[in-house]
């Protein structure tokens, strides 16, 4: 994989023949709460595997359709704070247990029964500079060598107060929001600039979903980010880094909303496979998929609406209806038969089961969360007084979905959104609730022609190439993927850099980990504006979706 | 000539996870009457299996239990207790306080010397098997006969017929366990527990491979091989296994180590084999078997979304793999009010199949099994190896 990413690097140098890259202002500084998975990310990569989180943390909004984006506005709640405090806690007492303290204290005390300040500060020294992702100020070092000088003196037990000084630090802002810290820019006196240190942040979150390593942070410490020729190094290892598949996985999580996955339910009558083990097998099924398709292969971004490429266990295999090599549930490698049905990732059991009601498909559901999800359009809500009782009636002579929806559309209060979903939704009727192919639904034979936009196809395939082919499809992943590197929807001001973007994956040959690498190197990446500039906002880059002409 | 159970009689046999479980089935054949083919992901590769989850033996009872003229066969408890001292019978039973499960190890060592009648069963001389002596019978007509007389491979016995009203039928086995309670369908749970065994444990698992399809649902040359699988069921929350499952095969020195095969047709979704010898493996009521059913023959109706099957299995049934199983039903004999000695003696007077060319005495007997069967994908090894069995 390496040498993809180092050919892929190249691909880059010998891009900057191209377009120039448009400025931004920025926005204003601003915070954004860890994710939950970030939060487990960090405790692994600081403290080791052996320690997981236990415990649910208040929920993000998902805002401008993303996650992240929403993690500018997360606050913590009471009730919140208390499940961060119980989670620091229990990571706290278990760095210092006794399984676990000679690895993860730099350390012994003199005296186990008694504070230690110079080893507790050394601890601190090393594990907070990882924990807030800077050097500990010299305020901040002495609170909690001072705390766990008074745990350890009350409890007669060093490693105690060391614990609760930890749980401390672990529910501090400064751990818990990724904060974008400026300087005086030594160029312009009137102006701000990112630390070293909040770009080190703003990177590692980005490209790795987790805390800046050591030496990400020691180029911090030392400026090197600062310099062009810096950050390219520090980008370039971190590309061909392991860590990158968290990153991508992280985005695309994100992107494809698949957290709502966690909570998707099926009637266990209407459709006894549906297991959360199958559950938990698509949703990764579908990770997999991408980041292989991505990073592994470094294969065209709108391929994988095509892809019949992906991995199979003996789970998914059951409601796929094919053998597999394997009968231990381990992935596989698999593709899709062409008589399947199935191209992209759009059509495995992830985004069918997820975006169908219990019981059934829902053609509407499917539909929206093409436009919402893969083309970054917006797709209005329905009016509260909606009669669905034509759709629903179960004496209805109508059989198919099809047949259904279209009875029900005749409202012309339902008609214009309907417009807007159904020729994609009805698309994947040959799957059905729970993301099984079938034929027929009631006896009836299904029609799953479409269109998009005009473009007229056939069945799933067909729409896998209309995706494939649509500009909207590479130009929402640009977009996306930009608001998620900066944690805020891209403004008017953005819209130059946008487009160069967008230019940029064509003449990359829409391969994302050149985009990712090029977002990670622009100047747009870690530009701020002054905290009174007022933006304009892009709307996510959603643009309301209009029916087909 | 193969005769068809009568669906109501099936039906009541089923217990009640298996109605839970075709009760979910059907609501999903309401939803969606999908006919065998290609796209429903029944046949691969010209090919479908099938995992059996339930083996019954075909047991036909009527409301009254006419069939069973002189009630239930004198369980082994009983006659251990009859052949106590009547002083010593309250001690012995705890005041009928000590369950018959509880009181089983002292009463099968019943033998004169204390020996233990089931793995013994020769050392008594007990009361005669209550055989069953009603006119129908579920099964086949294996021999091809209908007078029930003497063949080059069979001995004298009585036919049955079956509720349709096809003469001919055989199925001495029935004739055998019919009037131990343990085998009934509304008490026994010999072959429920021996299912339920199979299913939790993925021990004996029976898979059932049809090759060669042209036509799922119309077919007349099909190959059909029976697989001992290997991997653990995958089921549903009312233990119905989930269909299209993949499985392993058994296999010994890259062989399959089971995989006798039959020739059969499929018509109307109905497969209907020729016959044949088919080692079928085995496991129930803590017992591995590995009988060797001769002249084997498999009518299996398949659902017409593929996913699961009924049918009847027919054959001669090994006398010596019978009694060996039932020797080690252990705790399941106490609680099924069966006698070992008596079922032995019975088994090897009722013995209706392969006479030896020693003693002319028969070595098999005729059966039925009624059996339950969900869709799967069979994992064959590479190259394929198969052995035909054909009459």
């Amino acid at each position: 994989m390496q040498k993809l990413f180092i050919g892929a690097l190249a691909a880059i140098a010998l891009a900057g023949c191209g377009p120039s890259e448009p400025q931004t202002k920025g926005a204003p500084p601003d915070m954004r709460r860890l994710t939950e998975e970030q939060y487990q990310n960090i405790i692994a990569d600081v403290f080791g595997l052996p320690l997981e989180v236990r415990g649910r943390f208040d929920p993000m909004q998902r805002t401008d359709g993303l996650e992240i984006v929403g993690a500018r506005n997360a606050r913590i709640t009471p009730s919140g704070f208390e499940r961060f405090y119980n989670v620091a806690r229990n990571i706290a007492e278990r760095v210092v247990d006794a399984e676990h303290r000679d690895v993860l204290v730099p350390c012994a005390p003199v005296n186990v029964a008694a504070a230690d300040d110079e080893c507790a500060r050394k601890f601190f020294s090393q594990t907070g500079r990882l924990l807030y992702r800077r050097p500990l100020t010299a305020p901040e070092s002495d609170f909690f060598v001072k705390a766990a000088h008074d745990g350890a003196t009350t409890r007669k037990d060093f490693y105690r107060g060391l614990g609760m000084s930890l749980a401390s630090l672990l529910v501090t802002p400064q751990f818990l929001f990724v904060s974008d810290t400026t300087e005086r820019d030594p160029k312009n006196v009137n102006a701000e600039r990112l630390t070293a240190h909040a770009k080190a942040s703003r990177l590692s979150f980005f490209m790795w979903n987790t805390t800046p390593d050591e030496a990400l942070l020691t180029a911090a410490d030392s400026g090197e980010l600062n310099s062009n020729d810096g950050l390219k190094r520090q980008v370039e290892r971190m590309a061909s880094s392991p860590h990158m598949e968290g990153g991508v996985r992280a985005f695309f999580s994100d992107f494809l909303s698949l957290a709502d996955f966690d909570t998707v339910e099926k009637d266990p009558i209407i459709y006894p496979s549906f297991t959360v083990d199958l559950a938990d097998d698509a949703k990764e099924q579908m990770l997999r998929t991408i980041t292989d398709h991505l990073l592994v292969r470094n294969q065209d971004y709108r391929e994988l609406f095509t892809t019949r490429q992906t991995f199979m266990t003996r789970n998914l295999a059951r409601v796929y209806r094919v053998p597999t090599e394997r009968t231990d549930n381990a992935w596989t490698p698999y593709e899709f038969p062409a008589e399947q049905g199935r191209a992209g990732i759009q059509s495995q059991i992830a985004l069918m089961a997820l975006y169908a009601y219990p019981g059934r498909s829902s053609a509407v559901r499917r539909g929206r969360a093409v436009r919402e999800l893969l083309l970054c359009q917006r797709v209005p809500d329905p009016p509260g007084d909606v009669d669905f009782s034509v759709f629903t009636d179960p004496n209805s002579p109508n059989k198919t979905a099809r047949e259904r929806l279209t009875a029900h559309r005749t409202a012309p209060a339902c008609a214009g959104c309907h417009k807007i979903t159904d020729p994609i939704g009805l698309t994947f009727e040959n799957f059905d609730g729970a993301g099984q192919y079938r034929t027929t639904e009631n006896g009836a034979a299904i029609d799953a022609s479409g269109d998009l936009d005009g473009v007229k196809y056939d069945g799933a395939v067909g729409l896998a190439k209309a995706l494939h082919d649509d500009p909207a499809t590479a130009s929402c992943a640009v977009n996306r993927m930009y608001s998620y590197a900066l944690g805020r929807a891209a403004s008017n001001d953005d819209k130059a850099f946008v487009a160069y973007l967008e230019e940029s994956f064509a003449s990359d040959r829409y391969r994302i980990t050149s985009l990712i690498q090029r977002i990670a190197l622009s100047d747009a990446m870690f530009a701020i504006a002054k905290p009174d500039g007022s933006q304009s906002a892009m709307n996510g880059g959603a643009a309301v979706a209009s029916a087909a002409p | 000539m193969y005769s068809s159970v009568a669906p109501n009689l099936l039906i009541k046999r089923l217990n009640k996870r298996t109605w839970a479980a075709i009760a979910a089935t059907a609501a999903m054949q309401l939803w969606s009457t999908t006919a065998i083919t290609a796209d429903t992901g029944a046949v691969h590769d010209r090919r479908m299996a099938f995992v059996v989850k339930d083996w019954y033996n075909a047991i036909y009872e009527t409301k009254f239990i006419d069939e069973c003229p002189e009630g239930m066969t004198i369980a082994n408890d009983e006659i251990w207790w009859r052949g106590l001292p009547v002083k010593d019978r309250p001690a012995a039973t705890g005041e009928g306080m000590i369950q018959a499960l509880n009181r089983a190890g002292q009463a099968m060592a019943r033998g004169p010397k204390g020996e233990n009648v089931c793995l013994e069963p020769w050392v008594v001389q007990d009361p005669p098997n209550h055989n069953v002596e009603g006119k129908y019978s579920f099964g086949v007509n294996i021999d091809g006969t209908t007078d029930g007389k003497a063949t080059a491979k069979t001995c004298a016995h009585e036919n049955f017929t079956h509720p349709d009203g096809t003469s001919g039928i055989d199925n001495q086995m029935y004739r055998l366990v019919g009037c131990t309670f343990g085998w009934r369908k509304n008490f026994g749970t010999i072959d429920m527990n021996a299912n339920e065994m199979r299913n939790t444990s993925g021990l004996g698992m029976i898979l059932i491979d049809v090759s060669e399809i042209d036509d799922p649902r119309n077919d007349d040359d099909v190959t059909v091989t029976f697989y001992r699988g290997v991997d653990q069921w995958v089921q549903d929350s009312g233990g119905a296994p989930l269909p299209f499952q993949t499985y392993n095969i058994d296999m010994v020195d890259g062989k399959p180590r089971y995989g006798d095969s039959v020739k059969g047709k499929i018509k109307d979704g109905v497969l209907q084999t020729g016959t044949g010898d088919v080692r079928v493996p085995f496991y129930g009521n803590y017992n591995f078997l590995h009988p060797l059913i001769k002249d084997l023959s498999l009518r299996l109706e398949i659902s017409e979304n593929g996913e699961k099957a009924t049918g009847l299995v027919a054959g001669y049934y090994d006398l010596e793999e019978f009694t060996y199983y039932v020797g080690g039903l252990g705790a399941a004999a106490p609680v099924n009010g069966v006698n070992c000695p008596t079922l032995v003696k019975a088994a090897h007077e009722l013995a209706d199949g392969y006479p030896d060319p020693k003693t002319g005495k028969c070595t098999a007997l005729s059966s039925a099994f009624e059996i339950l069967a969900y869709a799967a994908y069979v994992r064959l090894p590479e190259p394929k190896t198969q052995k035909t069995a054909q009459n």
